[in-house]
């Protein structure tokens, strides 16, 4: 049997690219098999900075400010050829952030590790799931995920339950998940449920993206099986949109 | 005890029906007539083909209007976690009715523990005798319906046990197919509602903070 994968110079899945295959298989196309990259919008620069003020934090027990000083130099490295019209509202947020999430998690202690990559298997499919988790406490056997928002929902957020359910079953089922939602104002941790089903669900997703690339070693081909919904924010950046006119000529 | 169901102590996909109401002691035949379900006693002389082979064991919600099953195929694997407190333990099995009450493949399912109890039986029954009927599947009959009585003073209720009886074996009939339905499972980790991701608001471990840095 040939590997589609390999096919498609795909090393491995992610949790990310399992989202984008169910939220925008038509931005899937683009960037796994087609290649084409869209510009990362300054939100998601807003989480990785914070994650790293943060990080900082619970490593060293520096101050908020000096927290707040090493979340703001990374989203200026993040961001700085960004024309994301919403950038200043993201680089604004990123000091509450490093805050509000220290003040939630300052409590758990020193981390024993963090950004720890985990590597996961599922029967049948010919790739491994590679993901990095954000933060874990091997003393508590405790792994908690940190998302920034501009609203805290109100429980965990599928797409996140799946993220997290895989570090789980990967770290071990004796860790105890949880998801960090944290605003400019306030936080929640939320426990995940489910772990089980959730990776379950993650190797389903995984088999479908299997599937889907196996029907032909063309990306075009594959393309004209799907359409991109342009008004989604999958295709916000103008050079994204204008990849998919040239895509899809719509 | 011979399909593992415990009815001592505790209180489809689209084929057509029969009922057992536990209550009465009676089996209806269910059809649907202009979008109305319409019933037809067939208790008296009730005979039919039972696929005893590929009986289904698990959980049954009644409760939730159109029934959800998480069920297995007796042998085939673990038995499914209980997906919900809705859900009671029950049976699902495939009969064919005899001529005289239609003729037509049907399923009947029930978490009602009189009927359980005659099932069971039954089940008991098929098993003792099927390594003689090679292939074959027994033909049924309702001999009686006995009255259990349960709890007492304002507690008590009298439910009817069917007793079963084989009567003969036949070579499976053509019609009568088991197909796994969405609504079988091979395995206890499917489970028949979607699962939660967690609403639970958790605080750092205790001490957690004492560790320094």
């Amino acid at each position: 049997m040939k590997n589609p994968f390999e096919i498609h110079n795909i090393q491995h899945l992610s949790p990310s690219t399992c989202n984008t295959f169910i939220g925008s298989p038509a931005t899937f196309v683009m960037e796994k098999l087609l290649k084409r990259r869209g510009q990362v919008g300054c939100a998601a620069f807003r989480g990785t900075a914070t994650e790293a003020g943060v990080v900082h934090g619970l490593l060293t027990g520096a101050t908020d400010d000096e927290c707040i000083k090493v979340a703001n130099e990374e989203f200026y490295k993040l961001s700085a050829l960004s024309q994301d019209p919403a950038k200043s509202k993201e680089q604004a947020a990123v000091p509450d952030m490093v805050r509000v999430a220290l003040a939630e998690l300052r409590g758990y202690g020193p981390p024993t590790s963090t950004q720890g990559k985990i590597e996961y298997r599922f029967d049948g499919l010919l790739v491994p799931f590679i993901g990095y988790y954000d933060v874990a406490w091997e003393n508590h056997k405790i792994i908690v995920d940190l998302k920034t928002t501009h609203a805290i929902p109100s429980k965990i957020k599928t797409n996140h339950a799946r993220q997290v359910a895989l570090y789980t079953a990967a770290k071990g089922k004796d860790f105890d998940p949880r998801i960090a939602y944290v605003s400019t104002k306030k936080s929640a941790v939320y426990r995940l449920e489910d772990v089980d089903q959730h990776v379950a669900a993650l190797g389903k997703i995984g088999l479908a993206i299997q599937k889907f690339i196996s029907m032909s070693d063309d990306p075009m081909e594959l393309a004209s099986l799907v359409v991109p919904d342009v008004d989604s924010f999958y295709f916000n950046d103008p050079l994204t949109r204008q990849a998919a006119f040239e895509i899809w000529g719509m | 005890m011979g399909i593992g169901i415990n009815y001592e102590t505790n209180s489809a996909d689209f084929l057509p029906i029969i009922k057992y109401d536990a209550r009465a002691g009676r089996l209806t035949r269910v059809d649907r007539v202009n979008g109305e379900s319409i019933p037809t006693d067939i208790t008296s002389g009730f005979k039919a083909v039972f696929d005893l082979e590929n009986l289904e064991t698990g959980w049954i919600d009644f409760e939730s209007g159109a029934p959800q099953y998480v069920l297995t195929r007796l042998g085939s694997g673990p038995k499914p976690e209980k997906p919900g407190d809705k859900y009671r333990e029950g049976i699902r099995c495939l009969v064919k009715l005899g001529k005289d009450f239609g003729g037509d493949v049907r399923e009947i399912s029930s978490t009602a523990k009189a009927f359980l109890r005659g099932f069971d039986k039954l089940h008991d029954d098929y098993k003792a005798a099927s390594a003689e009927n090679p292939g074959k599947l027994p033909v049924v009959e309702l001999s009686r319906t006995a009255p259990h009585t349960t709890g007492e003073g304002a507690r008590k209720s009298t439910n009817y046990v069917p007793e079963f009886r084989i009567v003969s074996w036949v070579a499976r009939p053509g019609d009568l197919v088991y197909k796994e339905r969405g609504s079988s499972t091979r395995n206890a980790s499917t489970h028949a509602t979607p699962p939660s991701t967690g609403a639970t608001k958790v605080a750092a471990p205790a001490g957690g903070g004492d560790l320094g840095w």
